[in-house]
């Protein structure tokens, strides 16, 4: 661990829980989550991962026109009860890599228990009613969070990186569980508020953080607002929504068409 | 992390056979349906997660209930007084993006797949993979065979169909294997541990095609049984292989028909189908370059063309 992880003051636990988010996300649902969440209870970042052997390092990606490197860090809260990692999906060596975010939570950290934030693109409307589906490593876990609202789900197919640490982390005996909250598809590029209001909601009642989340209330608004207004000038695009609406499914193009009116009218200035 | 034993069986001069996804996965199909058909027993496997990702999740009710990996087994039989191991892998262990084995992790690998043939009394190792080729898919491929040491020369000489690489034109016994096939080789040569590698031949034109080559698995086979002294039923085998051949007849038809192909590409790859093994490649260096641009344009991203035995 020691050439892996580098430490960048040690702060004492006891016995906190750990929330996972990566950077990559549907509706940005991972990394917004974390940012409010490293405001608003004022976070600080204590050890971060090297990314040698991890990332491939032959240059910079740009996104934005700016220049991108990997980054993944470990933070605390001031109460010390959570720690938080937001960090990029490795593109090689996922096993040590994984491997490496446990050895810190369970070593030093000593954590008690995971959670993976994570959104899942869905056939819904963004006024419909989202869900938390679930995903435990351990039944007792399950049992301990009912009354959250979170619903369980059955897939079986490629393996995402919060499975992969769900596995390793119940080899190890960590209870963890994958949160994955419905994006409506045409929201997944742009920014999901009540997804991420909904998420928040979850980690406020479950660490009492007295979280006020206000902010994103006035957000939601103004992006239903948006939505709304969009609905009344275009006809079709109003077509679409309703049809989502009554649980119906669009065609690919319908989906397209929907996708590009929403994500333009949403980066428009205000 | 390492080597998970169900079994210890007690093995005595045992010979070990190793067989990986590659080209046509001719060494895959060829040690597998050796295992097959001797119904060899599964004694260990490597703990596969350190070396490869998830195959697949399987979330049940809100559980996650499994993670699949790529399997990596051993597997023993005793046959005519001889201890045989098997080892078949599902994927090759690799680090950055290429799909044959390269690197730390196919390395340890290797070393890890030895451990256990040492363990268990081996004193022969065979790996099998492709000899990517200027062979028509309508004739009988030979098997390229290269030992790891010079004291196996003359043994390999007398194996029926085969070829050592001094006997192809224009090698001067030289070449590369790519991938575990090789680098096991070159790993048993450190433990000083016979094995040889037994190449089946596919024709270029193929290496990139998404589809089994199982005639060059049969030349393999063919090899092996001689090899052991014993009679192999290869007839599902035999089956495959020309289901196969006729699917590659009626796709170079197709692409003949809807001028897929330029005719000079067509010609070139009628003219292998008379041609006779031992000859110097029918067509330079410069001509197969040009068929192959045309070729794997059209398996783009389906098939191995990563991987080659030159």
């Amino acid at each position: 661990m020691k050439n892996i992880v580098k430490f960048l003051e040690q702060p004492q636990f006891e016995n906190p829980s750990l929330i996972v988010c990566w950077d990559e996300d549907a509706g940005k649902l991972s990394p917004q989550v974390i940012e409010y969440l490293n405001r608003k209870i004022k976070t600080r970042s204590f050890c971060e991962i090297e990314p040698t052997g991890f990332f491939s390092l032959g240059g910079v990606a740009i996104e934005n026109n700016v220049a991108q490197f990997p980054e993944d860090r470990f933070y605390y809260s001031r109460g010390g009860n959570l720690v938080i990692f937001k960090g990029n999906e490795p593109s090689f060596e996922r096993y040590r890599f994984l491997n490496a975010i446990l050895d810190v939570a369970e070593h030093y950290c000593k954590v008690k228990e995971l959670f993976t934030i994570n959104g899942t693109i869905s056939a819904t409307a963004h006024t419909d009613r989202r869900r938390v589906l679930a995903v435990f490593n351990q039944e007792t876990f399950w049992k301990k969070l009912r009354g959250y609202g979170l619903e369980s789900m059955n897939w079986q197919g490629p393996a995402a990186i919060s499975s992969y640490l769900l596995w390793v982390a119940r080899i190890r005996g960590i209870p963890g569980a994958s949160l994955w909250t419905e994006i409506p598809f045409y929201l997944a590029a742009s920014e999901d508020f009540q997804a991420i209001k909904l998420i928040l909601s979850f980690l406020d009642k479950r660490f009492n953080l007295g979280l006020d989340l206000q902010e994103l209330d006035e957000q939601i608004i103004k992006q239903n607002t948006k939505i709304a207004r969009l609905r009344e000038e275009d006809s079709e695009i109003d077509r679409y929504i309703g049809v989502l609406e009554s649980g119906l499914s669009l065609s690919e193009a319908e989906q397209t068409e929907l996708i590009k009116a929403v994500t333009e009218v949403l980066e428009e200035r205000d | 992390m390492g080597v998970k034993l169900y079994k210890e069986p007690e093995l005595k001069d045992s010979i070990m056979f190793c067989g990986w996804p590659g080209i046509g996965n001719i060494g895959l199909i060829a040690i597998d349906t050796l295992r097959g058909v001797l119904k060899a027993e599964q004694f260990a496997e490597i703990e596969s997660w350190d070396f490869f990702n998830p195959r697949k999740v399987v979330i049940e009710g809100g559980l996650l209930k499994d993670l699949e990996f790529p399997s990596s087994k051993f597997y023993f039989r005793r046959i005519k007084n001889r201890d045989l191991i098997f080892f078949i892998g599902q994927q090759q262990p690799s680090e950055g993006g290429t799909r044959y084995a390269e690197g730390q992790k196919a390395y340890r690998i290797a070393n890890l797949v030895l451990d256990v043939a040492e363990k268990f009394g081996c004193r022969r190792v065979y790996t099998s993979g492709a000899a990517v080729t200027q062979i028509h898919h309508s004739l009988r491929p030979r098997v390229w065979a290269v030992p790891n040491g010079p004291d196996l020369i003359d043994e390999v000489k007398g194996y029926e169909n085969t070829v050592l690489m001094s006997g192809i034109e224009g090698r001067g016994g030289q070449g590369v294997i790519s991938g575990l096939n090789g680098l096991l080789l070159g790993v048993a040569k450190n433990r000083d541990l016979e094995a040889v590698c037994l190449m089946g031949e596919i024709p270029y034109y193929l290496q990139g095609a998404p589809w089994p080559y199982p005639k060059a698995s049969k030349s393999v086979l063919e090899v092996l049984a001689n090899i052991l002294d014993i009679e192999l039923d290869l007839s599902q085998l035999e089956e495959l292989a020309r289901r196969v051949e006729r699917s590659i007849e009626e796709f170079l038809e197709t692409l003949y028909r809807t001028e897929g192909i330029p005719s000079q590409v067509i010609d070139e790859i009628e003219k292998l189908r008379y041609a006779r093994q031992t000859e110097l490649g029918p067509i330079t260096d410069q001509e197969q370059r040009k068929i192959m641009e045309h070729i794997d344009e059209l398996f783009k991203g389906e098939g191995w063309s990563d991987e080659e035995h030159r």
